[in-house]
Parts: C-alpha cells; sequence; structure tokens
C-alpha cells in the first residue's frame, strides 16, 4: 500500500441475494489525486460506491479512509468524516431552492440542532451567513448563481448534475466519489465539471475518485485509473500502465458493452 | 344560539389546528405519514385526566406531564418503528393508536368506558373569572367564549413557533429528509435523530390538542380518540394544504364550518340521513379540491412530494 493513501480498500466482499456484486477487490487512492474507477457494466463499480459511502455493508474486508476503518459505519458519518459522493441518477432536493440544497450541506451548523439553536440563536445566524457566502462562491463557480432562489427541481439535467457536485463540495470533504459526474451533461459543461474538479485539487488537496465511461475523459484527466470486472479489480495505475495490461483489454473485449469500448 | 354554536365550532377548529400542526410538521415538512397522532393525544388528556382526578395534582401542573408523556411515547413509537418504510411506518403508528385506545378503554386506571371525570375544577374556576371581565364588553352570555380564546390563543402561539422552527437549519434538514433521505444522509445528516424529533414534537402537540379536547369534552372516554381524529386532521391538510401551517389554520377553519354548517341546512330527511349527508358534502369539497387544486389552498406546489 502506498505511503500516502486517503482510501484503502481490502478484499472487499459484497453479496446481493447470492448474486456477488463485489468479489474480493483491493484497491487505494492516493492523497490529492484525481483517480478514475473504470470497468464493464457490472463489474461492481456502483456497489463499490455505495459500500465505501455506507449505503451498502460490507460482507467480508475493510475500508480505511484517512487511517479509519468506515466499514459498516452510517451514511451520515462517513460524510462528516469528509467522504462524500454523489450519485449516478441525480439527487437534488426538487421541493428546496438551489441555495438550500447547497446550505443543507454546510458541515457544522450549530443551528440544526435544537439545544444550541435554542441556546444560541445569534452563533447559529452567524454560521449561516458563512455558509451563505461559502454556497454564493460555489454557485458562481458552478454557473448557477442566477438559479439561487429557483426550486432544484425547476434546473435542467445538466444543471442538477453541477448542483449535486456543487453541494457535495459544500461539505468541505476530503475525497469525493462522483458517480459518472458526465452522463446526461453537454460536452461544454462536462469539460466544465472537470476544470473545476482539477482547479479544486490544485488549490484544497481535494481527493476524487470518478466512475466514467468516456475513456477519453478518463485517459486524459486522471492521474490514476483503477479498473474492475466481476467485482474485483484487474489492473490499477497511470492511465498509460492500465491501457497497455492485457487484462484490462481481455476484460473490456470480453465484454459485449460497446459503451465501454469507446 | 347561534353564537354559542359557532363559538363551539371554533373551538373544534382550534383544538384540530394544534392537532394537525403536528401532523403538518412530520407529513408536510419531514415526509413522515404519522397517522398515530391520536394515540399522542389521548396520552396527554388521559395523563392530564388521572394525574388530577386520582393522584390531586394542579391541572396546570398535569399538563406539563402529559406532554412529557406523549414525547416519551412519541420517542418510543419512532425507536421502534421509524426504520420501517413510510408506508409501513403509517401502518404502526396507527396500531400504536389503537393500542392506545383499547387499552385505555379496558384498563381499570383509565376508567374503562365510564372514562375519567371531574378534572377540569381549576379550569372552570379561570373560566368563571373571564365571564365577567367578558360581560364589561357585552359577551358574558357565552359561556364557552372564554375556552374559544384560550384554545385560539394557544394555537396562534404554536402555529408561529412553529413557523419560526421551520425558518431555521433544523427545520432545513427536515425539508431535506422530505425531499430525499439517502441524499440528506449522504451530507452527514443523522436521519433518524431528525425523524426522531420529529414525531416527539407532533406527540407533544398533540398533547396541547388532547388538553383542550379535555376542557372541552369535560369528561374522557376512549372513543373521543378514535382513529377518525386523525383522519380528520388529514382531511383538513388536504383542504388548507401541505407544508403550510397558515394552511392549518385555514384548512381547520373552513373544515368545521363545513362540517357543521351543514347542520343548519333545513332538508325533510331523518337526522342520520343529514348526518350522513353532512360529510358527503365534505367529501366532495375534498374531491374538488384535489382535483382542482392539488397542493391545497395555502400548500406549495413545489414542496409536494408527491407532484400532480
Amino acid at each position: 500500500m502506498s505511503a500516502d493513501a486517503i482510501l484503502e480498500v481490502a478484499d472487499a466482499v459484497k453479496d446481493f441475494d447470492g448474486l456477488r456484486a463485489v468479489d474480493g477487490a483491493s484497491f487505494h487512492v492516493e492523497r490529492g489525486s484525481i483517480t478514475a474507477l473504470i470497468g464493464p457494466n457490472g463489474a461492481g463499480k456502483t456497489t463499490m460506491f455505495d459500500l465505501l459511502s455506507g449505503f451498502a455493508r460490507l460482507n467480508t474486508g475493510t475500508i480505511r479512509f484517512a487511517g479509519r476503518s468506515i466499514g459498516g459505519m452510517a451514511p451520515h458519518r462517513i460524510a462528516r468524516l469528509g467522504l462524500v459522493r454523489t450519485f449516478q441518477l441525480t439527487r437534488v432536493l426538487a421541493g428546496m431552492s438551489v441555495m438550500d440544497n447547497m446550505l443543507l450541506a454546510a458541515p457544522s451548523q450549530p443551528g440544526e440542532h435544537l439545544p444550541s439553536l435554542i441556546l444560541g440563536p445569534r452563533r447559529a445566524r452567524a454560521a449561516e451567513a458563512r455558509s451563505r457566502a461559502d454556497a454564493q462562491a460555489l454557485l458562481e463557480t458552478f454557473g448557477l448563481r442566477d438559479k439561487a432562489r429557483d426550486y432544484a427541481g425547476a434546473l435542467s439535467g445538466g444543471q442538477r448534475k453541477l448542483l449535486e457536485i456543487a453541494r457535495a463540495l459544500m461539505t468541505q470533504p476530503s475525497l469525493v466519489l462522483l458517480d459518472e459526474p458526465m452522463a446526461g451533461v453537454n460536452p461544454t459543461l462536462g469539460r466544465a465539471i472537470l476544470d473545476h474538479i482539477a482547479a479544486l485539487r490544485e488549490q484544497r488537496g481535494t481527493t476524487f475518485l470518478f466512475v466514467e465511461h468516456d475513456m477519453d475523459v478518463v485517459m486524459s484527466r486522471a492521474d490514476r485509473v483503477i479498473v474492475m470486472a466481476q467485482g474485483r479489480v484487474i489492473s490499477a495505475g497511470t492511465p498509460a500502465q492500465v491501457r497497455a495490461d492485457p487484462a484490462v483489454v481481455e476484460a473490456y473485449l470480453g465484454s459485449a458493452s460497446p459503451e465501454t469500448t469507446a | 344560539m347561534s353564537i354559542d354554536f359557532w363559538i363551539n365550532v371554533g373551538v373544534l377548529a382550534g383544538i384540530y389546528g394544534i392537532f394537525t400542526l403536528g401532523l403538518q410538521l412530520n407529513a408536510g415538512f419531514t415526509g413522515l405519514l404519522n397517522f398515530g397522532q391520536a394515540g399522542f393525544m389521548a396520552i396527554g388528556a388521559y395523563t392530564v385526566g388521572i394525574l388530577v382526578v386520582d393522584r390531586g395534582w394542579s391541572l396546570w401542573l398535569a399538563l406539563p406531564a402529559g406532554i412529557v408523556l406523549a414525547v416519551l411515547a412519541g420517542l418510543f413509537v419512532g425507536i421502534a418503528s421509524l426504520r420501517l418504510r413510510s408506508d409501513h411506518f403509517a401502518i404502526a403508528t396507527i396500531a400504536f393508536a389503537e393500542i392506545v385506545r383499547y387499552t385505555l378503554q379496558n384498563a381499570a386506571f383509565s376508567g374503562g368506558n365510564q372514562g375519567v371525570l371531574g378534572f377540569d375544577a381549576e379550569w372552570r374556576a379561570v373560566s368563571d373569572w373571564m365571564l365577567p371581565w367578558l360581560a364589561t364588553i357585552g359577551l358574558g352570555a357565552y359561556t364557552q367564549l372564554p375556552l374559544f380564546i384560550v384554545v385560539w390563543l394557544a394555537f396562534v402561539a404554536l402555529l408561529l413557533m412553529m413557523k419560526g422552527l421551520q425558518a431555521t437549519p433544523w427545520g432545513r434538514v427536515l425539508r431535506g429528509i422530505r425531499e430525499d433521505e439517502d441524499a440528506t444522509a449522504a451530507l452527514g445528516k443523522d436521519v433518524f435523530a431528525y425523524k426522531l424529533q420529529s414525531l416527539a414534537l407532533a406527540a407533544a402537540l398533540a398533547a396541547v390538542a388532547g388538553f383542550f379536547v379535555a376542557l372541552n369534552v369535560t369528561y374522557l372516554y376512549p372513543t373521543v380518540f378514535d382513529p377518525t381524529f386523525t383522519f380528520f386532521g388529514y382531511a383538513l391538510l388536504v383542504l388548507g394544504g401541505f407544508a403550510s401551517y397558515g394552511g392549518v389554520a385555514l384548512g381547520s377553519v373552513l373544515f368545521w364550518t363545513l362540517l357543521e354548517g351543514t347542520r343548519l341546512i333545513e332538508t325533510s330527511l331523518s337526522a342520520g340521513q343529514q348526518a350522513s349527508l353532512r360529510f358527503i358534502i365534505v367529501g366532495v369539497f375534498l374531491l374538488l379540491i384535489s382535483r382542482l387544486r392539488p397542493q391545497g389552498l395555502l400548500g406549495n406546489v413545489n414542496e409536494m412530494r408527491v407532484r400532480p
């Protein structure tokens, strides 16, 4: 294992009703990297994201995030440690304004807890003002500033994707899991998302792990690539190394999915 | 006669308003289908009645005790069943309310079907003190007016409190859970703890409503607290609108005006037929509302979980 791994997964196994979705996967993600998780359909990528974020529970194996074991931890606890995810099908809170979506994600808001809300309303208001400024800056970055007052349900598909990513970043995470951030987004917007991700890695040292099917994007934007097939990690390394790995070529040629061979 | 009649309608509207503030918090702002509200109300009301009659407590001390017990019941029901899916949770809560009602009907401590009587002396003292004061402005003849005033003062105060609470970051987390609990958990919020708080607070509001029911009917018997009470609450929620506390007030006034006002229609029907007709009229009105304005009169269509 690398000395500077923010995330280490060892021998992860996950069964769903007799189907083994993740079958002894092991890999690590380096701190401050932009890492892609790729693989044919059914390779176990989304299940892996569910395991990492606490939405599914490991059968066996371990997951360590920033030195702590997080296997079996509840999703909200994992998120508070700084590991946040987005979903493959965007999940904006449609009946809330774009700004409220962002403010909800603010970490350690004392006004969210009844005792501190009642005992220290001024502190809650101060925290709210700070969060609002942070949210405005992020919305500006993601081109959603004009939409702040709109209901999130009124946004287009691409804008929802942007909001979901911006909202994840609002939690001030150290590791962000993005499940197909480019899916359903027009290429221009997609490039903008990737530029933001690269910039955030530079400025804040945020680590990103993303699932993506577009190989051009993976090869040009990721520092490292992890390849899963049939629930296992079959290869990991730089884009060039992975591309040259015979096991990867075989896994992709063996799968009939055209989108993954692009 | 007619003014007394409408004062009574106003008392009912106020009590149901307080009761339904809790349903609005649960269903309208947290996405929780609580169908056990009548059970929490019964616990609040009976705690007051039994503590005063059997234990000699002051009515004014028994009220907070009733609220505390209803909150504990809310926590108990929540811990036991909040992990169920929303419709299963609804069934569990209605089962809870029925357990409460049947227990009260059959247990010795609650007086069985005879119920509990004679706990409202301290309230009547207050009422008798208010009436001469009301007489000075020409309203001394209406014996239920003091209860009307106190119920509506409480209702308005609680409504403003709930409205204020909903505007805080705490209320925002509840709305996040209503929209998508997984996405809210993924942002670091302890969804279970918030649902529990929402349910406990609704139970507290039910207990306050139960206190006023007790003062209004002057004696407690189990059938007062049958599930119909909860369903009337939901009916006026549909009428007034989801995700709006103002809608609760409007819905309650409208619902009771319709239901009781239709008593005054002169028909050649028998009393039983006319009673049924009243519910048919209210039912048709509810159907019209849900067809023409699905979000309810003051509801927010964007904040309805099931959008038309």
